[in-house]
C-alpha cells in the first residue's frame, strides 16, 4: 500500500484569502485617493499661486501705468474701473515733442492753448486697457474680470488701489481675502490742475 | 544570507534615477520661474530707480538756477559745458556711485536751456526749460520680461538705448540698462510771492489782523488797480523758515506755513496750515553799477530826485549815502508832469532815516527802487507813495555782513503801500491802530506787525520784483 503524503503548498506559491485581498485592496485605494487628493491639491495651490502671483505683477503694472500719467496729469475724471486721465499735448502729430509756449498766467502749454491728451483706463470683458487720445487701446492685463481699480482724487494727491479674487477657496474669496490683495500707490500730480484749483509742487 | 535578484536591485536604480529625475525637473522649473520672477523684479524696481535719477536732474538744475541768483561771484554752472540760453544749453553728467540697486551706479543727465518764447513778455522773466535723463544699469541678462506688457511700459534698454545726452538719438549699448527721461519747464518766482515771509519768527501782536489779497492788474479782483474789500482774495499766504508764527487773533485769508513749527492766536485760516515750509531767501548783493547819476549823493535836507523814462539808465541810478530828513524836510522822487512812467533806482550805503514831520514821496508815475545797506528807521507816515501800488515802491535791504543786527522801521503810518525784502534785517510795521492798513509785501529776518489791522497783499507782486527762486510749472515724462 502505497501512502501518499500530502504536503503544504509551497508559500511562494499561496493564494491571498478573500480578507487579505479586501484590505490590501482598501490600502491601496486609500492612498491611491490619498495621492491624487494630493497632487490635486498642489495643483490648485500651484494654479492659485501662480495667478496671484501673476495678478499681482498686473496690479503692479496697472499701477505703475496709471501712476506715470497721472504724475504728468493736468486733470483727472475718476470712477471705478473708468477713469480718464488728461495729460499735456507734449507730442505733435508726428511723435515729436513740441516746445513749449507760456499761458500768460504763469504756466505753460505744448501744441495749443488749452489743448490736452485724453488717457483712459478701463475694464471691458476681462481686460484692463490703456486708451491714449483715438489710438487704439493696448490691453495692460487679460483675464482680469475680478480686478476692480479705484481712483482717489484728493487734489494734489491721486490714490489708486486695485483689487482682486483670489482663487485660493473653492467657495470664492472672502471679503477680507480680496482686501488683503489691494495694491495702493499715492501719486503726486506734478503740474497744476486745469479742473480744479491746485498748485504746483 | 538573504540575496536579492539582479532584477531587483534594477528596478530599484531605475525608480531612484526616475524620482531623482523628477525632482530635479521640478526644481529646475521652480528655479526658472523664481529667476524670472526675480529678474523681473529686479527690472522694475531699476525701472522705478531711474526715475528718481531723472527727477534728481531737475534738482540738480535748479540748484544751479538757484546760484545764478546770488550776488557774484555765484559759481553757477561752474561743472556745466554752458551756461544756458536760447539755443544753448548747458549740460552736465553726473554719476553717483552705489545709488542704484545691488550697487549699480546711478547716471543723471542735465541739459538746460532759455528758448525765446519762454521769455514772459510782461516782464521779461525767462523760463527755463530741462531735460533729463536717469539711467540705471540692470544686473542679470539683458533679457526681456516674461510679460509683453511690461516689455512695452518699462521700455528698458537691452541692446540699444534710445537716448543720447537727453536727445532721442538710439545707440548700441555694452550693457542692459534702464533709461527714463521728463523735461520740465520752471518758471522765476518773485520775492514778493507771499504776504508775509521771514526767515524767524513773525509776530503779528495780537492786533486782530485781517490779512488777505487782491490782485492790482485783474479788474475782477481789484477796484481800479486798488483793493476792494467785496473783491477780496484768499492768497494772503504767511510763512516763516522758522517754527513760530504768532498771528494775534488774526483772520487770514490764505495759507500758513512754518518749518516743522507751530502758530498761534489764530482765529481763522481759510487756507491750508502747513509745516513744511523752507525756501532760503536770496542775499541782496550791493548793486554793481558801473555809472550812476551824480547830482545827490546825500540827502539831508528838502531835495528832489528826478526819475528817468529808460529804465536801468544811468540818468536813473543814484547812489546816496544817506538819507536823513527830519522837520518838514522832503525828499520828493519826481517824475514826468504828465504822471507817465518813469523809473529811479536809489543805492543808499548809510541809514535812512525819516523823522518828524520829514517824509520821502514818490511822485504819480514813479517806479522807485531802493537798495540800503543800513538802518531804516521811517515814522509818522514818512513814506506817501502816490501810486498806492506797493510794486511802485519796492525796498531791498543789502545782507549786512555777519550777523550784524540791522533793522527796518515803519512807524505811525495810516497807510502804507511798498513792498520790502530785506532777509537780512528785523522788520517791524507799526500802523496807526484800528485803521492801520498795509499794501504790499513783507520778508524779513524776524517780522513784527503792531497797530496794523489790516494788511492786503497785491497778488501782482508775483510777477515782480528779484527773483528769489524757481518752481516748477510744467513737467512730463517722456516715454517713446
Amino acid at each position: 500500500m502505497v501512502i501518499k503524503v500530502l504536503r503544504p503548498w509551497p508559500k511562494s506559491r499561496a493564494g491571498y484569502a478573500l480578507s487579505e485581498l479586501l484590505v490590501a485592496s482598501w490600502i491601496f485605494c486609500s492612498i491611491s485617493v490619498g495621492l491624487v487628493m494630493g497632487f490635486t491639491a498642489l495643483e490648485r495651490n500651484y494654479a492659485a499661486t501662480t495667478d496671484f502671483a501673476q495678478n499681482h505683477a498686473d496690479e503692479m503694472r496697472i499701477s505703475d501705468y496709471m501712476a506715470m500719467d497721472l504724475r504728468r496729469a493736468i486733470a483727472v475724471q475718476a470712477a471705478q474701473n473708468n477713469t480718464t486721465i488728461y495729460i499735456p499735448a507734449y507730442y505733435d502729430s508726428s511723435g515729436n515733442p513740441q516746445t513749449p509756449a507760456l499761458d500768460g498766467e504763469g504756466g505753460v502749454y505744448y501744441g495749443t492753448s488749452g489743448s490736452s491728451v485724453t488717457v483712459h483706463y478701463y475694464l471691458m470683458a476681462g481686460t484692463i486697457y490703456r486708451q491714449q487720445a483715438t489710438a487704439a487701446p493696448t490691453p495692460l492685463a487679460v483675464n482680469v474680470q475680478d480686478f476692480v481699480f479705484d481712483v482717489t482724487d484728493s487734489g494734489k494727491v491721486v490714490t489708486t488701489r486695485i483689487t482682486f479674487n483670489p482663487t485660493f477657496n473653492s467657495a470664492g474669496a472672502s471679503a477680507n481675502a480680496i482686501t488683503a490683495t489691494a495694491f495702493y500707490n499715492t501719486t503726486l500730480l506734478r503740474n497744476s490742475r486745469t479742473d480744479i484749483n491746485s498748485s504746483v509742487y | 544570507m538573504l540575496r536579492r535578484s539582479s532584477k531587483t536591485i534594477g528596478s530599484v536604480l531605475v525608480w531612484t534615477v526616475l524620482v531623482i529625475a523628477i525632482l530635479s525637473m521640478i526644481a529646475v522649473e521652480t528655479l526658472r520661474l523664481v529667476t524670472i520672477k526675480y529678474q523681473n523684479a529686479l527690472q522694475t524696481s531699476t525701472w522705478q530707480e531711474a526715475l528718481l535719477a531723472a527727477e534728481s536732474g531737475i534738482d540738480l538744475a535748479i540748484v544751479e538756477l538757484r546760484k545764478s541768483l546770488y550776488p557774484a561771484p555765484n559759481y553757477a554752472w561752474q561743472s556745466w559745458t554752458n551756461s544756458p540760453s536760447d539755443g544753448v544749453t548747458g549740460y552736465a553728467l553726473t554719476t553717483v556711485p552705489n545709488a542704484g540697486l545691488n550697487g549699480m551706479p546711478m547716471t543723471i543727465e542735465a541739459n538746460v536751456d532759455a528758448p525765446a518764447q519762454l521769455i514772459d513778455s510782461t516782464n521779461s522773466w525767462q523760463y527755463y526749460r530741462i531735460r533729463t535723463v536717469g539711467t540705471i544699469p540692470i544686473s542679470g541678462p539683458a533679457r526681456a520680461s516674461d510679460n509683453p506688457q511690461d516689455t512695452k511700459l518699462r521700455r528698458l534698454s537691452l541692446r540699444w538705448e534710445r537716448f543720447t545726452n537727453g536727445i532721442l538719438s538710439p545707440h548700441a549699448l555694452a550693457a542692459p540698462q534702464v533709461s527714463r527721461r521728463i523735461e520740465a519747464v520752471v518758471r522765476p518766482v518773485s520775492a514778493f510771492d507771499q504776504a508775509i515771509m521771514s526767515v524767524g519768527v513773525v509776530d503779528l501782536t495780537n492786533q486782530n489782523i485781517v490779512v488777505d489779497s487782491y490782485d492790482s492788474g485783474d479788474p475782477t479782483k481789484s477796484t481800479n488797480g486798488l483793493y476792494d474789500v467785496a473783491k477780496r482774495q484768499e492768497n494772503g499766504d504767511i510763512a516763516t523758515d522758522g517754527q513760530l508764527i504768532d498771528a494775534g487773533n488774526a483772520q487770514i485769508y490764505g495759507d500758513v506755513a512754518t518749518n516743522a513749527g507751530t502758530v498761534s492766536g489764530v482765529a481763522n485760516i481759510a487756507g491750508e496750515e502747513r509745516t513744511d515750509f523752507y525756501q532760503e531767501p536770496i542775499p541782496i548783493g550791493a548793486p554793481s553799477w558801473n555809472a550812476s547819476n551824480p547830482s545827490v549823493t546825500l540827502v539831508t535836507g528838502t531835495t528832489t530826485i528826478t526819475a528817468s523814462p529808460t529804465e536801468g539808465s544811468v540818468a536813473s541810478r543814484y547812489i546816496l549815502s544817506g538819507i536823513s530828513l527830519s522837520g518838514g524836510k522832503t525828499l520828493t522822487i519826481a517824475g514826468n508832469p504828465d504822471g507817465s512812467q518813469t523809473y529811479v533806482e536809489i543805492y543808499v550805503t548809510g541809514d535812512i532815516s525819516v523823522t518828524g514831520t520829514g517824509q520821502i514821496v514818490i511822485e504819480p508815475g514813479v517806479t522807485a527802487t531802493i537798495y540800503f545797506a543800513g538802518n531804516v528807521d521811517i515814522s509818522g507816515n514818512g513814506v506817501l507813495n502816490s501810486n498806492n501800488q506797493p510794486s511802485d515802491l519796492m525796498l531791498y535791504g543789502i545782507q549786512p555782513p555777519g550777523n550784524t543786527p540791522e533793522h527796518v522801521n515803519f512807524g505811525g503810518n495810516s497807510q502804507i503801500t511798498a513792498s520790502i525784502y530785506a532777509p537780512g534785517h528785523d522788520v517791524t510795521v507799526n500802523g496807526s491802530g484800528t485803521n492801520g492798513h498795509v499794501y504790499g509785501s513783507i520778508v524779513g529776518k524776524t517780522v513784527t506787525m503792531t497797530g496794523v489791522s489790516n494788511l492786503h497783499y497785491d497778488e501782482s507782486l508775483g510777477a515782480t520784483g528779484m527773483i528769489n527762486n524757481y518752481k516748477i510749472v510744467s513737467w512730463f515724462e517722456d516715454n517713446r
